[in-house]
């Protein structure tokens, strides 16, 4: 017997690849999006920062914004610089 | 009495004349009062009567006739009256009988005619104020002598008379009809006349008494009027059979018939009835000959009156009795609901019609034996049905309330309404097209504008109007709201579109979402735009999907031969925050396959940085071919893990449901289920020792045609996501850790006090305020019965460790 597969459709779901489930600064899932959002994925993603900590881009945006003196990490309070 | 002896004595007293010229005269004035032949010249009356006068004797003459009369019609004229009225003992036929009455009737007019005429002409003289005489005059004796009359008469009357009367103004009514109706439509009874029997008489044609019955009519109504007699004889006779006629005509005409307005139709046939209505009450009339009652007279009004009441009442009992069916036809039967609103608004009925139809919705609708779409389809017809009939919305509120309630009860109530809304219920395409019709919003701010009305247009809800607080304003009409009120949440909808939409999403192909799109779009106009976020991003998702297989697939293809995929592959990429829960099942794909997965998602990570996939194995569908040695099945559509089974008998021809189960790594009980597919596509055939063989020749060929998609035949196509009552179940399982700890600390609590309790503490999740105090007391009486909880006097508490 032979078997001939034409086509194989699967289902999965994406999540990326991060050290935690949800986002420090919205406590909502990475998977999700942040609470400004709709749409999950490409249109809020994440971004991590040196520190090895990530959040929701529009999150530590925010964040940054709102630190006149000096921009820290809100989890490790070092200094925030984006990861290459 | 009394006063009769004081005047004889006076008469006595005052007595100088000779007796013998009194008695004479009285004689004469008498004989002459009664019998209207005797002669006695005028003169002599006269003198006779002023004797009398003189006498004091003239009052005495009034009494003494109606005593007269009194004494004869007990002693001899009601005998003979209800004698010949019975005589021959049901030996005539119906034209004897009907002679017989009217002979009865006319005997009895003869002998009280003497009576009448005496009493007419003392009246007379009374009036006159002849000789000193008064009195109550001619009506006033009259009135005195038909009361007597009837009340001699008809003191204990035979059922024989009512009988007699009720045959013969049947007769005289067909009759009657017979002859009206030829003359405005001789189609009615054309059988009648070539059938050899007079339609009128119901005698062979040449023994037709069709003209005689009606003038035995008119003469019979003469003498009842004469007698002023004709209220208490007809009325009775009259009525039942109006009533009986017009029940006879409803039930040949109407019943069943749903399609068509009665209204005009029974209007001409009544006004019809109305004519010999005329001709039974023929008032005794300016001249001589009775002439039918006109239909202006108060007589006729007050029956005309009757006729519309008893018609409005039969149709709208009859109509009661088949509401459920005309509910069932709608909207064919639109023109019965019209007709019964006209006639419910002149009866007091409504009640009635409630009850009625409650109680058929109960016995013939919310029975297990139902399948809850057609429970759903009657439930709509009745909303558009019984809008229709009570704008007021009142009825449908109340009638249709057992239904909402039994189908809150039904598990499958949900799917099916949103199946109906989105056009996968067969047979119910109500909902898809009330959906696409427009949006409540907007058409609910039309009705409820209250600028718009006028405050002297306003009208108060009927007396049966539930009170609650929505005012008359509020009562929906809108099916769709209607329907998803029934659980009083939309966010049970919503949540169960996501599953429908979940279902039919991976089902699907080819990425082809336009009919889905609409519907979206047209539930976001209906339920807002935030409640059907969710349903938008998974809709994107299979945009996202197709564009990045494409990607995928394009990359491919400019791979060098070997480099090629092991197979084609293609992918449903999911955000798994915005999917409802999907079944997690276990199963292990052959190493080919999950090789094609792994080189998938590698490419999908180099297309969306730090982003991967996890792969549902056990969803999905693939697509394949299986040659065997003597045949090809082409095209297969089998789920994966009926593929999985199949590469693996390709390895190797021989496995038993452990070892397959195993290497699956799903239930056993699962992949025997799935090897039934196989069998019955003659691929795969089980033998003892619970091994299965791969079916290389293939001895019955006949299943070989079929191809396409196949479904599994033991099994309901089943759905990928947890079903609605899975999930409660989880959330109500994460209020068990609550409850354990609010009883190891409390000791004991009520339900009550349980259910405010996890209001408290899970106040956050949307769940709790959804959860009502029975689903609570359901689920611990569940634990009771597992033991892990103890239930006495109304508390619970945890058993005791032991």
């Amino acid at each position: 017997m032979k078997v001939k597969i034409k086509q194989w459709n699967g289902v999965a779901s994406w999540l990326w690849v991060a050290n935690d489930e949800n986002c420090g600064i919205c406590r909502m899932p990475f998977n999700g999006c942040c609470p400004d959002c709709k749409v999950p994925g490409d249109d809020c993603p994440l971004v991590w920062g040196q520190c090895s900590h990530c959040f929701h881009m529009h999150c530590i945006l925010k964040w940054l914004n709102s630190q006149q003196v000096q921009q820290q990490c809100p989890m490790c309070r070092q200094e925030w610089k984006f990861k290459e | 009495m009394e006063e009769m002896m004081e005047d004889s004595e006076s008469v006595e007293m005052s007595g100088p004349e000779p007796v013998q010229g009194v008695a004479a005269a009285w004689d004469s004035v008498s004989a002459a009062l009664v019998s209207p032949g005797f002669s006695v010249s005028d003169q002599n009356l006269v003198d006779g009567l002023a004797l009398l006068c003189r006498r004091g004797l003239a009052p005495l003459l009034g009494v003494w006739l109606l005593e007269t009369l009194q004494m004869r019609l007990s002693s001899s004229v009601v005998p003979e009256f209800w004698c010949g009225l019975k005589q021959p003992e049901n030996e005539l036929e119906e034209r004897g009988r009907a002679w017989v009455l009217l002979t009865a009737f006319r005997t009895l007019l003869d002998r009280l005619e003497p009576f009448l005429s005496g009493l007419e002409k003392l009246g007379a003289w009374q009036q006159e104020g002849r000789c000193g005489l008064s009195g109550p005059g001619p009506k006033g004796l009259k009135e005195q002598a038909f009361t007597t009359i009837r009340a001699l008469l008809l003191f204990s009357p035979s059922p024989v008379l009512q009988e007699r009367v009720l045959e013969f103004y049947s007769r005289t009514f067909s009759v009657y009809m017979k002859q009206e109706g030829n003359a405005e439509d001789g189609a009615e009874a054309p059988d009648g006349s070539e059938g050899g029997a007079c339609p009128g008489c119901g005698v062979p044609l040449h023994q037709c008494w069709c003209l005689e019955a009606l003038e035995q009519l008119q003469q019979l109504s003469h003498i009842l009027s004469k007698l002023q007699l004709l209220d208490w004889v007809s009325s009775e006779a009259v009525t039942s059979i109006l009533h009986k006629l017009i029940e006879q005509r409803m039930e040949q005409h109407c019943r069943g018939e749903y399609e068509r307005s009665f209204l005009l139709n029974f209007q001409e046939w009544l006004e019809l009835v109305l004519g010999w209505l005329g001709k039974v009450f023929a008032c005794e009339g300016s001249g001589d000959g009775p002439a039918p009652a006109s239909l202006a007279s108060p007589v006729m009004k007050q029956w005309r009156c009757h006729m519309h009441q008893f018609f409005c009442r039969i149709y709208v009992n009859m109509r009661i009795e088949e509401l459920f069916s005309i509910i069932r036809d709608f909207p064919e039967s639109k023109a019965a609901i019209e007709d019964l609103k006209f006639c419910l608004e002149r009866t007091n009925q409504r009640q009635q019609l409630l009850t009625s139809l409650k109680s058929a919705f109960e016995s013939r609708l919310l029975h297990p034996g139902v399948h809850t779409s057609d429970i759903l389809t009657v439930y709509i017809s009745a909303i558009k049905a019984l809008r229709e009939l009570d704008p007021s919305m009142v009825i449908l509120q109340v009638a249709c309330q057992p239904i909402r309630k039994y189908l809150r009860t039904r598990e499958d109530t949900v799917r099916q309404i949103v199946a109906g809304l989105t056009g996968d219920a067969e047979g119910c395409t109500d909902l898809a097209s009330e959906l696409s019709r427009g949006d409540p919003v907007t058409l609910e701010m039309q009705d409820s504008d209250d600028e718009g009305t006028d405050p002297e247009d306003w009208t108060p809800d009927p007396t049966d109007a539930v009170p609650d607080k929505l005012g008359s304003k509020r009562r929906s009409s809108d099916i769709i709201s209607l329907l998803v009120s029934i659980y009083g949440s939309k966010d049970i909808f919503i949540d169960e579109y996501r599953g429908v939409l979940a279902d039919r999403l991976l089902q699907q192909l080819n990425y082809n979402t336009a009919r889905e799109i609409r519907n979206v779009e047209l539930l976001k106009l209906r339920f807002g735009e935030s409640h059907m976020h969710y349903c938008e991003v998974m809709l994107k998702d299979m945009a996202d999907s197709r564009r990045i297989n494409g990607n995928i697939r394009e990359e491919e293809s400019r791979l060098s031969e070997d480099e090629q995929p092991p197979l084609p592959l293609s992918a449903i990429i999911l955000s798994s925050e915005f999917w409802p829960t999907l079944k997690e099942e276990k199963l292990e794909l052959p190493p080919v396959v999950c090789r094609a997965m792994e080189a998938y998602t590698h490419r999908y990570e180099k297309l969306k940085a730090m982003r991967t996939l996890s792969w549902k194995p056990h969803l999905g569908s693939v697509i394949l071919d299986v040659e065997l040695e003597d045949r090809i099945l082409t095209n297969l559509t089998v789920s994966p893990i009926q593929a999985a089974i199949i590469l693996h008998f390709q390895d190797k021809s021989s496995w038993t449901l452990e070892e397959l189960s195993g290497k699956l790594g799903a239930p056993k009980e699962l992949v025997h289920r799935k090897l039934a597919l196989w069998q019955q596509q003659g691929v795969l055939r089980e033998e003892a020792g619970g091994r299965y063989y791969v079916v290389e020749m293939g001895s019955s060929m006949e299943k070989l045609e079929r191809g396409g998609m196949l479904i599994d035949s033991d099994e309901e196509r089943d759905s990928n996501t947890t079903t609605q009552s899975e999930q409660r179940e989880e959330k109500l399982q994460l209020f068990w850790a609550y409850i354990q700890a609010m009883l190891t600390n409390l000791d004991s609590m009520t339900l009550d006090r349980i259910h405010s309790m996890l209001r408290i503490f899970v106040a956050t999740g949307p769940v709790v305020t959804e959860m009502d105090i029975s689903e609570l007391e359901a689920f611990l009486q569940k634990k009771v019965r597992e033991q892990q909880l103890l239930m006495s006097a109304g508390v619970y508490r945890l058993p005791k460790p032991t």
